[in-house]
């Protein structure tokens, strides 16, 4: 008798784990892989992290010429940039230099390495992108985790205050603290979290509302699980998914945010190279008409990184959730 | 319906005060402590303490705080935003006429968006995963991708600059042209034709953004409303596709629609600091971004506030006309 039973619950065992079904996450990654736009998104932002952590001074290494460095002979005579892949000017000021270093992206209105700032600019871009996008969701996360289990007040205060914070137009509020507060790199990501902790804050508090009344809660709970496990535990885990979307769409619109406060002199103070900042030092002094590239070449590695976070949103949206339609 | 509308009126008025609150502490207490302190910029550099607390006293900021708050609070209540000692005229008299290029400049833009987008995002619910549906989507998830910063200056160098100089995107041009005017602003008043031909490249970048999100609104709006049981009913009836889409979809979607232009107009004054910049048009943006360059306070204040009670203003004229519009929030009691 035992040993039918031990038989049956080894074939049952075995049975399982032959057709064991895929768990959700490992659905939805084979559901990501299989969407060629997702993973070329995803190269793509590999590649960015790459070239933010090694891009910058390696290039500058090869091409020796530091980010902040300023080369006079990088300017032709009239004081204008050399443009893409040229070489710096001869001392007269009159011709190219078949000796003098090549500036593979020309140089800006200051006479500095185009590609090796654009690199720099890409790691202040990442790094103030995560570091407020992380800001923001332990501050979303613990508000709303808080707002959806314990309801009542906690709730209805959480929602008031996202509430009255997503009715204001974020960048002109965030822009006026910043004049107030005045730059900086650490300024800046306090600033963008607090105008970005509220999308998932909303986004937590309504799947935690809507988990807590599963029966695995109510499970954990009669098991003596406190609240903390139970937050912790049972619930956090079951907002993975949404939060997961979310946070790519927010590390998106936070290198937006970022490049805008740079762009308005009121991000990352310069020297320290910023896309935001490369684009407003091209457009506000009009040499970008001289010189296409000085605004193409920020601009474009912005609407790269962007399109790519918003590609593999989409994905990861389609793939945690096949059935809904795209928004 | 009524309770309903005062409940709206009531948490507008609770939005103004929370604006409000935030500018005062933000420009006047904060800024005491960072050393942008009003009576400090007033008195300037080499003022001693002596003249710097006699400006603060003129000023009313030896006063109790909520004092301070409430005297602010009457200023803005009688449109006296306070004096900008860089530009040397009142704040009030140089926001005015802003404020009117900026509404130009946002409202024909958000009637442009909605021209394009509805069209696009209505015939791709129709035919999912059409060519016309997957362009449709990979426009809108490029045009989402373009920050407005950057696509503001290649508008004005590709379609204003290059044919001034014998080009058109690149390509030679017979001479040179003006297709559109580089920059400059030309009042609705003095010339109708003149005021839109300025305007019509600020409107198409400011558009651009928000018509690549509105056709992805749109799109699943429509599509969620073409799956209801009377847009079935209405085909089985024998209307057309032009009468359900308009008559039926179109109506159902009307309320929601309004809601999100409303919030969206709002948002729409961050985009125009950038816009106004690049097209020299002497807005709210333009002057707002002046004013940081020059660290003009009052000014600062100013355009802060008054965007912030634009939003406030869109938002409860939106959240009104949708009662007016959604019959069913005129029966059900406000809860």
């Amino acid at each position: 008798m035992s040993l039918e039973l031990e038989n049956v619950s080894q074939e049952m065992l075995s049975e399982a784990e032959s057709e064991k079904p895929l768990g959700l996450r490992a659905q939805a990654l084979r559901r990501l892989r299989r969407d060629p736009v997702s993973v070329s998104a995803f190269v793509v932002l590999v590649f960015l992290v790459l070239a933010a952590c090694f891009g910058g001074p390696l290039a500058a290494h090869l091409t020796g010429h530091p980010p902040d460095q300023q080369y006079p002979d990088a300017l032709s005579a009239g004081g204008q940039p050399i443009g893409i892949m040229s070489r710096t000017y001869l001392a007269n000021g009159l011709a190219h230099n078949p000796h003098g270093s090549l500036f593979i992206f020309g140089a800006d209105s200051l006479g500095r390495d185009l590609l090796v700032r654009v690199l720099y600019g890409a790691r202040i871009s990442l790094l103030v992108a995560t570091g407020a996008t992380a800001l923001a969701l332990l501050l979303g996360v613990s508000l709303g985790l808080l707002a959806g289990y314990l309801g009542g007040w906690v709730d209805a205060a959480v929602n008031r205050m996202t509430e009255t914070a997503m009715a204001f137009p974020n960048l002109l509020l965030a822009v006026g603290i910043a004049v107030v507060v005045g730059p900086g790199l650490l300024n800046v990501v306090i600033i963008i979290a607090c105008f970005t902790w509220y999308y998932p804050a909303r986004i937590v508090r309504s799947s935690t509302a809507a988990a807590k009344e599963m029966t695995f809660v109510a499970a954990a709970h009669t098991m003596g699980a406190r609240p903390r496990r139970i937050l912790l535990v049972h619930l956090l885990p079951q907002v993975w998914g949404p939060l997961l979307v979310y946070a790519t769409s927010i590390i998106a619109n936070n290198i937006i945010f970022e490049a805008s406060l740079s762009y308005l002199g009121v991000g990352v103070p310069p020297p320290t190279p910023s896309w935001g900042q490369m684009l407003s030092d091209a457009v506000t002094s009009g040499m970008y008409q001289v010189d296409l590239s000085l605004a193409l070449v920020p601009g474009l590695a912005l609407v790269l990184t962007m399109l790519s976070f918003n590609l593999l949103g989409d994905g990861l949206h389609d793939a945690l959730d096949p059935g809904a339609t795209r928004r | 319906m009524r309770r309903r509308i005062l409940n709206r009126l009531g948490g507008a008025v609770i939005q103004v005060l929370i604006v409000t609150l935030f500018a005062w502490l933000l420009f006047y207490v904060i800024a005491r402590f960072t050393g942008a302190s009003p009576a400090q910029r007033i008195a300037g550099k080499t003022a001693t303490t002596a003249q710097i607390a006699q400006v603060a006293k003129l000023l009313g900021l030896d006063k109790p705080y909520w004092q301070q708050y409430l005297i602010f609070l009457g200023h803005l209540a009688r449109g006296n935003f306070g004096f900008s000692y860089v530009q040397m005229r009142s704040v009030s008299s140089i926001l005015w006429p802003a404020l009117r290029v900026t509404a130009s400049l946002v409202f024909g833009a958000a009637a442009l968006w909605m021209l394009v987008a509805a069209p696009i995002g209505a015939l791709g619910a129709m035919r999912p995963r059409s060519f016309g549906d997957v362009a449709g989507r990979a426009v809108s998830v490029v045009g989402m991708s373009i920050p407005v910063f950057w696509l503001a200056p290649m508008v004005s160098y590709f379609l204003a600059f290059q044919p001034t100089q014998g080009r058109l995107l690149g390509i030679p041009l017979p001479g040179r042209v003006t297709l559109f005017p580089i920059d400059g602003y030309v009042d609705l008043g003095t010339s109708p034709g003149q005021w839109a031909y300025h305007l019509v490249l600020p409107w198409v970048t400011l558009a651009i953004g928000f018509a690549a999100v509105y056709i992805r609104y749109i799109r699943t709006m429509t599509s969620e409303q073409l799956s209801e049981d009377y847009t079935r009913t209405a085909k089985a009836k024998g209307a057309s596709t032009t009468r359900v889409l308009l008559r039926h979809v179109g109506r159902n979607l009307l309320p929601t629609v309004t809601v999100l232009l409303g919030a969206d107009v709002a948002y729409a004054l961050t985009g125009v600091f950038f816009v106004e910049t690049v097209f020299n048009l002497p807005g709210i943006g333009f002057t707002g971004v002046s004013a940081i360059e020059n660290l003009d306070y009052p000014v600062i204040t100013a355009v802060v506030i008054v965007s912030a009670l634009v939003a406030v203003l869109s938002n409860t004229i939106v959240d009104l006309l949708h009662v007016v519009l959604d019959p069913r929030l005129r029966r059900l009691p406000a809860k």
